[in-house]
């Protein structure tokens, strides 16, 4: 089943247009973080810092920090949590591949050659886990190769270690798969291509906007709990935690988050007529 | 064969309801071994939501469907005791026939080696590399057909299998049937060509408004007063005065 739907995924257009998306968004905004921010900062363009104000965020990629978070397979947070292009093209991914089946009939072959449907869940997040850890890794690679790029054209050292390199790119791929998996069990539980894709991008979107008012209505406690939305669970995975939530809470807060809502698709399409 | 053997399909008091209006009612015939049996009615009378029923795509509100004795989802490699053609195969556009192959055979768990012996049977080794996009409606159910012949099975269940065939693969495809019954095989078939149902079945299940109005033999249907398929359909149908 696995086989099958490793497969699948490959021979799909949209995974490759999502893979590519992907890709060119990272090289965006890692142009952004670690060329035109510290230029800008630098005065070499734009009016200078100064005139800037606080309008410019304060990055010194010299540190370890920053190049760290330079190094993040979905763009930089800029210490928050956005939402790149990176970061869209990876949900979508797994989006489509949990709907494609049903918007083209094949799900029907899927059921019939595996009446047990839950094995059909199991073999589609496999296979959508392990597109996901080979995107993140190519996202990796993108975000050390144009963060090394800007440190040589800036004669900045690597600040960095080896060691944090490596967990911060591992982490990176982590997060990867796992958000391809949740957008696998989104498309799987709203079947339809469209309400698969708005309902993905009305969480990410929400996300911000959820917790942005829960800080100012409730204080740091609802700021806690905003904390274990997927963004921001993802990007605490990234970065080895934020806040409140650990390192190692985070991973098993987003393992958990991915694991709940791919149970709820596996229950969906157990029972659903196909 | 003995009384204890399984029967290829058994349905009995088979129901489902959609919105609270009955589709399939009180469902009850059987597929013997080694015979064709034509399933047929009017538009809407229930044929493929029986097919799905009993093929568990869709839960039954009532009643069992059995293929070789057991529910569809009990069949341990179902891929390969039976072969089914619904809606065109669920082709991805952007895939290749081959391609669809490769997934449906990684499903099935037959080997890959099987895919050039199908798409030769189904003469699509020409198109095989072609985008699924591009085919005809009848190249689709070519596809369809590869994919249900894939795993070698015992019985096949179609679903207007001839939909957009050209007059070489109707002929093809009922020579196909022909022989595969002869070699013991099961096939229950859906259609609205009486004539090639006439010409291939041996067995004839009726359905209309959802339930079955007529189970019998081609002998038996040859046999009465109208002498054709389509005389004793529109008499068992009540559909007779609607083409006058």
């Amino acid at each position: 089943m696995v086989r099958a739907e490793v497969l699948g995924l490959v021979t799909t257009t949209a995974t490759k247009v999502a893979a590519l998306v992907a890709v060119l968004g990272l090289v965006l905004a890692q142009l952004v973080f670690v060329m035109v921010l510290p230029a800008l900062t630098s005065g070499e363009i734009g009016p200078g810092a100064e005139a800037l104000g606080d309008d410019l965020p304060q990055i010194d990629l010299a540190s370890p920090a920053a190049q760290l978070d330079a190094l993040s397979p979905l763009g930089s947070s800029l210490g928050g949590g956005s939402i790149g292009l990176a970061l869209i093209a990876v949900v979508l991914l797994g989006v489509l591949a949990g709907t494609s089946d049903d918007r083209y009939g094949g799900i029907v072959g899927a059921v019939l050659a595996s009446p047990r449907r839950s094995r059909i869940v199991l073999g589609k997040a496999a296979a959508v886990g392990a597109g996901g850890v080979v995107l993140g890794l190519v996202l990796a690679v993108v975000s050390l190769l144009t963060l090394a790029a800007s440190l040589a054209l800036t004669q900045t050292p690597f600040a960095a270690g080896a060691g944090s390199v490596a967990a911060t790119s591992a982490r990176g791929v982590l997060a990867v798969a796992c958000l391809a998996v949740l957008g696998l069990a989104v498309g799987i539980l709203c079947r339809s291509q469209l309400a698969g894709v708005l309902v993905m991008m009305g969480v990410l979107v929400a996300e911000p906007v959820a917790a942005a008012l829960a800080g100012l209505v409730a204080g740091p406690a609802a700021s806690t709990v905003t904390q274990f939305l997927p963004v921001a669970l993802a990007q605490a995975v990234i970065h080895g935690g934020t806040g409140a939530v650990g390192g190692g809470v985070a991973i098993a807060a987003l393992l958990a988050l991915t694991g709940a809502v791919l149970a709820a698709a596996a229950v969906a399409l157990s029972r659903r007529d196909v | 064969m003995n009384d204890t053997t399984p029967l290829p399909l058994e349905v009995r008091g088979l129901g489902k309801a959609f919105r609270g209006r009955p589709r399939v009612d009180d469902v009850t015939f059987s597929v013997r071994p080694g015979r064709i049996t034509g399933l047929l009615g009017p538009n809407g009378a229930g044929k493929t939501t029986t097919i799905r029923l009993l093929l568990g795509l869709v839960g039954a509100d009532a009643g069992d469907a059995l293929v070789f004795g057991v529910p569809y989802r009990r069949l341990e490699r179902p891929a390969q005791q039976i072969g089914v053609v619904l809606d065109a195969g669920g082709l991805h556009p952007s895939r290749t026939g081959r391609q669809h192959l490769a997934i449906a055979a990684a499903r099935a768990g037959v080997s890959g080696d099987r895919i050039e012996a199908v798409l030769a049977e189904v003469g699509m080794s020409r198109d095989a590399d072609r985008r699924a996009g591009s085919y005809s409606l009848g190249m689709r159910q070519r596809i369809a057909i590869a994919a249900a012949l894939l795993g070698e099975p015992r019985l096949l269940v179609l679903d207007e299998p001839s939909n957009g065939l050209d007059p070489a693969g109707m002929h093809w495809l009922r020579q196909k049937l022909r022989g595969f019954a002869a070699a013991g095989g099961t096939v229950l078939i859906s259609s609205h060509l009486l004539s090639d149902i006439q010409e291939i079945a041996d067995d004839v299940v009726v359905v209309t408004d959802g339930r079955v109005v007529a189970e019998t033999t081609m002998d038996a249907v040859l046999a009465d007063p109208s002498g054709t398929l389509e005389g004793y359909y529109l008499e068992v149908t009540g559909t007779e005065g609607m083409v006058r």
